[in-house]
């Protein structure tokens, strides 16, 4: 699928990054999806790569030659949805 | 395949990656190895400043003014942006003992040439308007002392102008094994999974993994993993104009000193110093904790619960804003608090840069500059033998 998208498509909706970006982070080295986040930021905003992550996933394996799942995923961290700092203190984290 | 260079550095963090520059740099065929990705480890698991207030008085603080004087002058210098930025610091402090010993402090500072002082209530309310009306003060130390970068576009930045002079990287790259000459115990090859490195120097920057390192060489160095935990906030209002800490984690820490906190117990057993910055994408990070959880960087519920409560105490208006994620990574801790920075009388060709423990962003162009002086055999810009790794066998 991702050789259907344009190099000016934007992939991560939150931090406004492009395929062509995504290519470049690429090229200097990134074979992951963390790797990719680290260099253009993609998956690092409000949704957290909930939106992008498999379009990112699709376009690495596309340029390395890889399976989507062998490109892994970002790590699983908390919160699972943005949770204000206050709720964080009183306990309210589930 | 068998492949041959002038130095080897392990470990593609903060250190390495300006090791592996400034070797570079200096015109040795330089190979960087790094078992992940280009800052995988500690230096995209950290805060974002650099300062010379959380040093102590004398060479640290030393390194830390070279250093951020340093990064002006690589930011200046190198096509890749890492978000260089001055910005001033204010360490505060919650009641007026903190504030004296803050100033006792700030004296020694002074004494040496650091324009550090104090702000009082009034001042520090109006250089912060969203901070807590009830702190008594606060030290601040100009931006002369204190700048942000980007940690992880620090190492990319090193590694993309260290390949203009030949530097090469190798990431996901297994170390199995170190040769050394059997008759003069001198660095001689590695074996990788890019085949047999042949090499005469081997600059071990791996970190809290620099253990793992020195075993293959039958060494023990002293660093142990401590875990830090940062908030990261949705983007927003920059809250702070200045970098923030808290003057009163630091002061309970200094030996001789009895002063304890009037913190919850959570906080307490949870090791919790408030630290607040703002990031160029707009994004505040709070911080921050130390414990020791060996290499398990999973982020603990209790430590987001401790940090949070820890930072309204400060910065009320952080209740209604929204945190979007959480990260840990371990800070290689040396028991002295001082990094290794230093050749091996046993092993000539080995070298050790490794153990900065929070330092290492701060000290990273400084440490490059300095590990390369070392290798080729020269003098250090100044004295730093109390980074020797000699000092373990005393």
């Amino acid at each position: 699928m991702a050789e259907y998208f344009s190099d000016d498509m934007i992939v991560c909706r939150c931090e406004e990054v492009t395929v062509a970006e995504i290519k470049e982070a690429i090229r200097q080295g990134a074979k992951d999806v963390v790797g990719v986040k680290r260099r253009v930021r993609a998956g690092m905003g409000l949704c957290q790569g909930r939106t992008c992550e498999k379009m990112v996933q699709q376009i690495i394996a596309q340029e390395l030659g890889a399976k989507p799942w062998e490109v892994g995923t970002s790590s699983a961290r908390p919160p699972i949805r943005p949770i204000a700092f206050g709720d964080i203190a009183k306990g309210i984290v589930e | 395949m068998t492949m041959e260079f002038d130095a080897v550095v392990i470990g593609a963090g903060a250190i390495g990656t300006s090791v592996a520059y400034h070797l570079a740099e200096r015109g040795l065929k330089t190979a960087l190895l790094e078992k992940g990705d280009i800052a995988s480890g500690s230096s995209s698991h950290c805060d974002a400043v650099g300062l010379i207030c959380d040093k102590q008085p004398g060479i640290d603080t030393k390194m830390g003014q070279y250093s951020i004087d340093y990064y002006e002058e690589l930011a200046k210098k190198f096509g890749f942006d890492f978000e260089f930025e001055r910005k001033g610091c204010l360490y505060v402090c919650e009641t007026e003992p903190e504030f004296a010993a803050a100033e006792e402090y700030m004296k020694k500072q002074n004494a040496d040439g650091y324009p550090l002082r104090m702000v009082e209530n009034k001042e520090l309310c109006e250089m912060e308007p969203h901070i807590s009306k009830d702190i008594y003060g606060a030290l601040y130390t100009p931006p002369s002392g204190c700048i942000a970068v980007s940690p992880y576009k620090v190492c990319f930045a090193f590694v993309e102008e260290g390949k203009k002079y030949g530097l090469e990287s190798y990431t996901y790259c297994d170390i199995t094994k170190i040769n050394l000459d059997p008759k003069t115990n001198s660095v001689e090859s590695l074996e990788t999974n890019y085949g047999t490195i042949k090499t005469k120097r081997i600059i071990n920057c791996a970190g809290a993994w620099a253990p793992e390192i020195g075993k293959m060489v039958g060494l023990n160095i002293p660093i142990e993993p401590r875990k830090g935990t940062n908030l990261v906030s949705e983007k927003c209002e920059r809250l702070c104009n200045n970098k923030i800490l808290e003057y009163g984690y630091m002061m309970s820490k200094f030996d001789g000193i009895n002063f304890k906190r009037n913190v919850s117990p959570l906080v307490e057993e949870q090791n919790i110093a408030f630290n607040l910055e703002y990031t160029q994408a707009n994004n505040l990070l709070v911080g921050g904790n130390r414990l020791f959880r060996g290499f398990d960087t999973r982020t603990e519920i209790e430590t987001m619960k401790a940090i949070c409560e820890r930072a309204l105490r400060f910065y009320p208006e952080l209740a209604d804003i929204n945190c979007i994620r959480t990260y840990s990574g371990v800070r290689p801790f040396v028991v002295d608090h001082l990094p290794i920075v230093s050749d091996v009388d046993s092993i000539p060709g080995f070298y050790i840069c490794a153990g900065h423990e929070g330092d290492g962003i701060c000290f990273s162009p400084f440490t490059g500059k300095q590990m390369a002086h070392i290798v080729m055999g020269e003098d250090t810009d100044f004295d730093i033998s109390k980074l020797d790794f000699a000092r373990f066998g005393k």
